[in-house]
């Protein structure tokens, strides 16, 4: 069984230690970018089995960041969750036009992220 | 739980960043400048502290963020207009802000009311605003974030509860004929899919995974959509299925719940129904055997057919539906309605297991197993992938390599204990000093005879620089992170006093070793205190003085060499010389038949445990002087100087080493010890012989140098070192005290210069007297520090006591 | 059984004599024997010369090097009043930690590993304060008298005022 590769983008350092220890204490491989430009240099070299986003970023924001991702050949098929502590529909609605495949809100439950990760990744 | 402590120390950490980023970009937007960026980033910094605070159920700050979030949106999107009272108000939040942060990190409860005030003014401005808005963002009154704030993963697809699950009408689009009588557990699902499904790597398979868990399922692919291959569009969506689920705890809650993510690119009907009149259900067994419905449209588009055949049985393998794979297969080739048979053993275990193999399958193998004529093959290809169109693209050969080749992360910046970063500068100190000392044992013999080795040496010293300023450059970090504290102050101590001050900071870039900005912060603090409180006039005296009301302070860091420079002016009244010399001689630091010149007297604000305010300030005061600035600077090796104008300003210079790791000494020899001196602080140096010693009264000798008189302090003597030099041989080190004040060490020889690495003596001893610290030569041997400061300042007490 | 129970026997009497005996190190200066307890040394080399340190009493014989960093050296037969120690490369600094420092203290040699009943430790008698001050106890072992150092005393009191 192949380990799965996780790339966490968020400008929050916290979220992103958190999101660190929930994933890997399940066993993922996680790789880190504080915003979306750093987001798309990581997919350049690395392969990624999913990504979970923070929409609200510095230099590109999530929405930016997943189109650039499902405008890129190989990527259309990357599952990609938002992160988002927006509770109204709106933000995650842009996501999921920007070409997100779900979402996770923040504060997230460790067991409901990686049930979340399961639901769009193999 | 330590997790959690070390989430929690991280985001102090990133807090006390993003109050700083607050801080300066509220510095711009004051200025004027309030374009988008700022404003964007503003809002960004408190929806992520807002974001953290969540996180560990920091409710007072979540509270207080969320609402001036709310007004960062509003002001964000234009519909509340950035006024310089906004502005102020934000200033104000953000201090409010840092406020519950701390309250936060120190479990310090604040007053339950606190920042309510603001809060109100928030709500206030946001409801001026929203009367005739209904946007559905941030539309909710800002005091409602208790209830958005339950973390609420799902839920939101608005589908209809489950005790509603007599949904006939929309169950009649899908199904023929579906029973009337409603037994629980038994669930018909009909499913969809649109082409945004797979846009957005959405996976029916998965979906399906998902849905076995919650009971038994069964699936069938509707392949009658399916056109012939001339008409098949590579990307379009032809297939969707029948799913069939039976639990008896399932409720359609829970259905939808799987589909919340492709809720809207997908038709999904869910219908519950009676056990008994829901299919006739074939077993798998005769399903091989029966013929397909449609032979015609088969044998027309056989290698369609293989196709399909090999798509499906893919989806068996993958789902395990069966373990006779012809089983799934057959029904999807016979398209018939009813489909296959429950399998109730199959435990949602199974399932996964073998989704995890999916990945293994890569569209080369695919290709290869499919019909070997080229056509075909391009069809496989294509038509493969609405089934299971979102296979990782990961696969793809030259991926694989590339990723194996470098699984190092390609961030741009990785985040470092700070403690690992210590123990390289450390190390490469030592390298830094052993080096030298090699070259150092190069004498001119071994250079002639050993030319590869000197060349040699040439290039470690050459790396080992290079090498010491990359490492340097790690750990530095611009003065701003120190500066950034500052606002806040002033806008405190302006408050506090009734007086107008305006900060200005110059050269925030400007980068130091991280282990001298952490020592400047007290000091940079008194400092602005100190021209807030004593420097600056009220706004009534500097108006009568001809002066702008707004009084300027103004912060500077620059390099110079291998120093750094921080500058605190203000545009105040200066020192005042006269209750400063009062002050001193009332207190005994100043004899009262000594009269200092004006540079000496403003030096004295320096002095220990000296205060010039007449009323202890509750700003300055507390018995808490610049003397403490004075004693933090020299403890990092650097000096402070002032000047003051009188009726102008006052002018604070710090003068810092660039970094505490490596100190550039000159080694000399007090009797048969070796000892160093900063060479930041050496003058210049004098063999005895050539300099003029004058006698004083009391017996003791001072040095005349470009018609200066310096007291001399002969180390050998201070130090109760024997000095068996011939007096004419040895040397004057002249050395700059603080401000300009000038002391001549006699020391008996000197050995050379080099750089050392400081080495603590109160680490396992105490402090000594005159002693800075101790270093580590060449030779394995203890050389100490001469503390310059220290020597001369005891020498003044002594003279006074 | 009866096996068993002699087993446990010895057991518990091994037990006892562990938590009630003391292991020391041994050292000479001059003819006197001292002692310090072994846990507490760290490190046991031969005087390689001490940098002075300025400002400090007679017993402070100054710093050393010890893998970068620095550590005082204390003269024991100076600190016991007997004038400072002349040392050669025969001598010895014995390096333990006291509290969180670690110190070296210049004895002429170390003689031994001696293990002691806490029982036989005996008070110092009162007399001479610098004893009663330094030691925290007197042993006997093969009748020989050995003082237990005490060596928070000993390190205190380093700088000239004090």
């Amino acid at each position: 069984m192949t380990i799965l590769r996780v790339l966490t983008v968020d400008d929050s350092r916290t979220i992103l230690a958190m999101l660190h220890h929930t994933l890997s204490n399940a066993g993922f491989e996680v790789l880190q970018a504080e915003d979306g430009k750093q987001g798309l240099e990581v997919l350049k070299t690395e392969h990624v089995d999913v990504v979970i986003t923070d929409i609200n970023m510095p230099v590109m924001d999530g929405i930016e960041f997943i189109k650039n991702v499902r405008a890129t050949g190989n990527h259309q098929s990357l599952p990609i969750l938002i992160l988002t502590t927006e509770t109204s529909q709106d933000k995650r609605d842009q996501g999921k036009a920007a070409g997100g495949t779900g979402w996770i809100v923040k504060p997230f439950d460790p067991e409901k992220l990686i049930s979340v990760i399961h639901r769009v990744v193999h | 739980m330590s997790d959690l402590d070390d989430f929690k120390a991280t985001y102090f950490d990133e807090c006390s960043e993003l109050l700083n980023e607050l801080e300066e970009q509220f510095a711009a937007i004051e200025a004027g400048e309030r374009d988008a960026d700022r404003l964007n980033a503003v809002f960004r910094a408190i929806h992520s502290v807002k974001g953290g605070a969540g996180a560990f159920g920091f409710s007072a700050l979540v509270g207080f963020a969320h609402a001036y979030e709310t007004l960062l949106d509003y002001v964000r999107d234009g519909r509340i207009e950035m006024s310089d009272d906004v502005v102020n108000l934000c200033i104000r939040a953000n201090d409010i802000v840092a406020d519950h942060v701390k309250a936060a990190q120190t479990g310090d409860a604040l007053p339950a009311d606190y920042g309510m005030e603001e809060k109100d003014r928030f709500d206030a401005l946001a409801r001026g605003e929203r009367d005739d808005s209904d946007d559905d963002e941030g539309g909710d009154p800002i005091d409602d974030f208790d209830i958005e704030f339950v973390p609420v993963m799902v839920n939101l697809g608005g589908y209809q509860p489950a005790a509603e699950t007599s949904s006939g009408v929309e169950a009649d689009d899908v199904f023929d004929a579906l029973p009337m009588q409603v037994e629980p557990g038994h669930w018909e699902i009909r499913f969809t899919p649109h082409r945004a499904l797979y846009a957005r790597a959405n996976d029916p398979l998965l979906l399906f995974r998902e849905l076995a868990v919650l009971g038994d399922m069964h699936v069938r692919a509707v392949l009658e959509e399916i056109p012939a291959l001339v008409d098949f569009e590579p990307f379009a969506v032809y297939c969707s299925w029948e799913i069939t689920l039976v639990s008896p705890s399932i409720t359609e809650a829970m259905i939808r719940e799987v589909f919340e993510f492709v809720d809207g690119d997908c038709d999904i009907a869910i219908a519950q129904l009676g056990n008994s009149i829901a299919f006739d259900i074939p077993a798998p067994a005769p399903a091989v055997a029966k013929p397909a419905p449609k032979p015609a449209k088969l044998t027309a588009e056989s290698d369609r057919a293989d196709l399909l055949a090999l798509a499906d049985d893919e989806v068996a393998d993958l789902l395990d539906f069966s373990r006779d794979s012809d089983v799934a297969v057959v029904p999807a080739l016979t398209a018939e309605k009813p489909s296959f048979t429950p399998e109730p053993e199959a435990p949602a275990i199974t399932v996964q297991d073998t989704f995890d193999e999916a990945p293994s399958l890569s569209f080369a193998e695919l290709a290869e197993t499919i019909a070997p004529s080229p056509i075909p093959k391009r069809a496989a290809s294509t038509a493969v992938t609405p089934l299971r169109a979102p296979a990782p693209a990961a696969s793809s050969d030259g991926e694989e390599s590339s990723s194996g080749g470098n699984r190092s992360v390609g961030v741009q910046s990785i985040r470092v204990d700070l403690d690992k970063v210590d123990r390289v500068v450390n190390m490469v100190g030592e390298l830094v000093i052993t080096q030298s000392m090699l070259t150092q044992q190069m004498d001119e013999t071994l250079r002639a005879r050993y030319t590869e080795l000197v060349r040699g040496l040439e290039v470690l010293a050459q790396t080992t620089r290079g090498l010491q300023d990359s490492v340097m450059a790690i750990r530095a970090q611009p003065v701003k992170t120190v500066f950034s504290r500052l606002p806040r102050l002033v806008r405190e101590l302006a408050t506090k006093t009734g007086k107008k001050i305006k900060l200005e900071t110059v050269g925030e870039n400007t980068e130091i070793d991280k282990t001298v900005i952490e020592q400047l912060s007290d000091p940079l603090t008194h400092m602005v205190r100190n021209s807030a409180d004593h420097g600056i006039e009220s706004p009534e005296t500097r108006l009568a003085r001809g002066k702008p009301e707004i009084g300027t302070i103004r912060l500077s860091a620059e390099q110079a060499g291998g120093n750094i420079l921080i500058i605190v002016e203000d545009d105040g009244g200066g020192i005042n010389r006269e209750r400063v010399l009062q002050v001193a001689r009332d207190k005994g630091v100043v004899a009262p038949d000594v009269n200092p010149t004006d540079e000496q007297i403003d030096q004295l604000i320096f002095a220990p445990g000296f205060s010039t305010a007449s009323e202890v300030s509750d700003i300055s005061g507390r018995g808490v002087g610049m003397d403490v600035v004075l004693s933090n600077i020299k403890k990092i090796g650097g000096s402070v100087h002032v000047r003051s104008w009188t009726g102008k300003g006052t002018r604070m210079t710090l003068r810092l080493p660039l970094t505490l790791a490596v100190l550039d000494v000159m080694l000399v020899k007090v009797g048969v010890s070796p000892y160093v001196v900063p060479l930041s602080s050496i003058v210049e140096t004098i063999q005895c012989s050539r300099a003029s010693f004058e006698r004083v009264p009391s017996g003791g000798q001072v040095l005349q140098v470009r018609g200066e008189y310096v007291q001399v302090i002969d180390l050998a003597q201070r130090f109760e070192m024997v000095s068996e030099t011939e007096p004419e041989n040895r040397f004057v080190v002249l050395c700059e005290a603080e401000g300009s004040a000038k002391v001549a060490l006699i020391v008996d020889d000197i050995i050379g210069q080099q750089q050392v690495v400081i080495k603590s003596l109160e680490e396992n001893f105490e402090r000594v007297e005159g002693i800075a610290g101790g270093t580590i030569l060449g030779d394995g041997n203890v050389a100490l520090i001469v503390d310059v400061q220290s020597l001369k300042t005891t020498i003044v007490h002594k003279n006074a006591a | 059984m009866e096996a068993l129970g002699f087993r446990d026997d010895m057991a518990d009497k091994s037990a006892v004599a562990a938590q009630n005996s003391l292991q020391l190190i041994a050292f000479s200066i001059g003819e006197q024997t001292y002692g310090v307890e072994i846990t507490t040394v760290r490190e046991i080399r031969a005087w390689n010369g001490a940098t002075p340190l300025p400002n400090t009493r007679e017993f402070v014989r100054g710093v050393i090097n010890l893998r970068g960093t620095i550590v005082p050296i204390f003269d024991l037969r100076a600190r016991f009043g007997d004038g400072p120690t002349s040392p050669t490369k025969n001598h010895v600094v014995v390096v333990m930690s006291v509290g969180d420092k670690w110190v070296g203290i210049l004895v002429d040699a170390v003689s031994d590993i001696l293990t002691v009943s806490r029982d036989d430790i005996h008070n110092v008698p009162e007399g001479n304060s610098i004893d009663t001050e330094l030691l925290n106890g007197i042993v006997t072992h093969e009748s020989r008298m050995v003082g237990l150092i005490d060596l928070h005393a000993v390190v205190s009191g380093a700088k000239m005022d004090s």
